[in-house]
């Protein structure tokens, strides 16, 4: 994941954080705690929920800053998944329905990339290859892949919405996901 | 359960099990289960690693959204870096914040109070100032006139605290600030309270914008705020800032 900020001033401050440098973890969460915000609100239906969240995972940081390891993702990748992880898990044990959630329209291809995501000289390799294997699957799965991200909704929320038994979701998004790897790592 | 035949021939139950954490559609207990073992076996944390790499691209489509300014000091407090007295201006500093509390207890009393209390309160300011005073109100009206939100400014710091005047918004809305700087378009200040006194630190390429005449504006917006950086939804309310 690429990111207007610079990655190796992100990975400057992570690495004064796990020595204990306040400053430079302020620098860091100035730097990143709205994109991070964006990701828990994504998943997370209550703002309440979402704000609760985003302090544990700065929290983290601040104590397991050390954990982290330049060779396996970038700085701001792994502050995001992190987010999206502990923001999964909130809505997991929170019993909260999701209110607002649409319906899921597999008969229509919903997937319709962000112009940013495949032209443009900004676009990383990453994600335009990410693109390319994506267009690969079929409508269905790639809408419900795209659907579970994004939101973070279980296999029994995406049958529901998308009015498909549960068996056959799990199927698709199961080889969906084989099939994404497999071309991703041709 | 993932037993059932109608999945045989599918890839190897393990490397698939990380997929689906990362992807996020196990339910709680398989969620769990899965997070914890990725804490143990460091084949499934890798893969899971993997995993996260290959979806990441798809992190770069979630848009960033304002953080209200007073989770950085609910962190500072949680992890124990904000000791009272350490920052080089620490009195200045909090007990703008530490006056919530009055700003909180304001909001019922009213609009004639809260500009009393403003006028007050920078009064009392002034005779410890670190610069020159800087501070600014604005009211935020409906176009009938009738005052909803009312906004104490101090153009020193970026800080300004928005007070609603009794607003009634939809459950399933939030409010957004935005400060439109004279012959400008909005600039968004982030998501605003619609129930109780709100602080908002203005970002510093916005400082300079911050001063008289300049409008600032609330919008009603869907969950999240506004999403391409524009208001989407009515502006119920809107004034301009004065010097006090």
């Amino acid at each position: 994941m690429s990111g207007p900020t610079d990655q190796i001033e992100l990975r400057d401050w992570l690495a004064a954080t796990a020595q204990g440098d306040a400053g430079a973890f302020e620098r860091l969460y100035r730097a990143t705690s709205p994109k991070l915000f964006g990701v828990c609100l994504g998943v997370l239906p209550s703002r309440s929920d979402a704000e609760e969240v985003l302090q544990e995972v700065f929290t983290t940081v601040w104590r397991k800053a050390a954990q982290y390891d330049a060779a396996l993702a970038s700085p701001l990748t792994w502050l995001a998944m992190l987010a999206r992880n502990r923001a999964i898990d909130r809505l997991r044990t929170s019993a909260r329905e999701r209110a607002g959630a649409a319906p899921i329209d597999l008969a229509e291809d919903l997937h319709d990339p962000a112009p940013s995501t495949l032209a443009g000289a900004e676009a990383s390799d990453e994600s335009r290859r990410l693109e390319t294997c994506m267009r690969q699957l079929e409508p269905q799965r790639r809408t419900l892949i795209r659907t579970a991200f994004f939101e973070g909704a279980t296999y029994d929320e995406l049958a529901r919405r998308s009015g498909s038994p549960l068996g056959s979701v799990k199927s698709w998004i199961r080889r969906g996901l084989a099939q994404l790897k497999a071309c991703l790592e041709r | 359960m993932n037993t059932r035949a109608d999945i045989a021939g599918e890839p190897p139950e393990g490397a698939l099990t990380a997929a689906e954490y990362v992807l996020g559609v196990l339910d709680a207990d398989a969620h769990q289960r899965a997070s914890a073992r990725a804490q143990r076996d460091p084949a499934f944390d890798a893969d899971a690693r993997a995993w996260e790499q290959r979806l990441a691209p798809w992190l770069d489509e979630i848009s960033p959204v304002p953080v209200p300014f007073a989770l950085w000091r609910r962190i500072e407090v949680a992890i124990g870096i904000a000791p009272p007295g350490e920052n080089e201006q620490p009195n200045a500093a909090s007990s703008w914040w530490q006056s919530l509390q009055l700003w909180r207890w304001l909001s019922v009393a009213g609009f004639a109070a809260a500009a009393g209390f403003a006028a007050l309160f920078f009064t009392a300011r002034i005779s410890m100032p670190p610069q020159p005073p800087h501070e600014m109100v604005a009211t935020m009206a409906q176009d009938d006139g009738k005052p909803l939100f009312t906004a104490t400014i101090d153009g020193n710091s970026g800080k300004l605290v928005v007070m609603p005047l009794g607003v009634k918004i939809p459950a399933d809305r939030v409010v957004e600030l935005w400060l439109i700087p004279p012959g400008d378009k909005p600039h968004s200040l982030g998501l605003i309270d619609a129930q109780q006194a709100w602080p908002v630190l203005v970002p510093s390429a916005l400082r300079s914008a911050l001063a008289a005449k300049a409008l600032v504006a609330v919008s009603v917006e869907p969950p999240g705020g506004a999403p391409h950086g524009q208001p989407t939804g009515p502006i119920i309310a809107k004034g301009e800032i004065a010097l006090l």
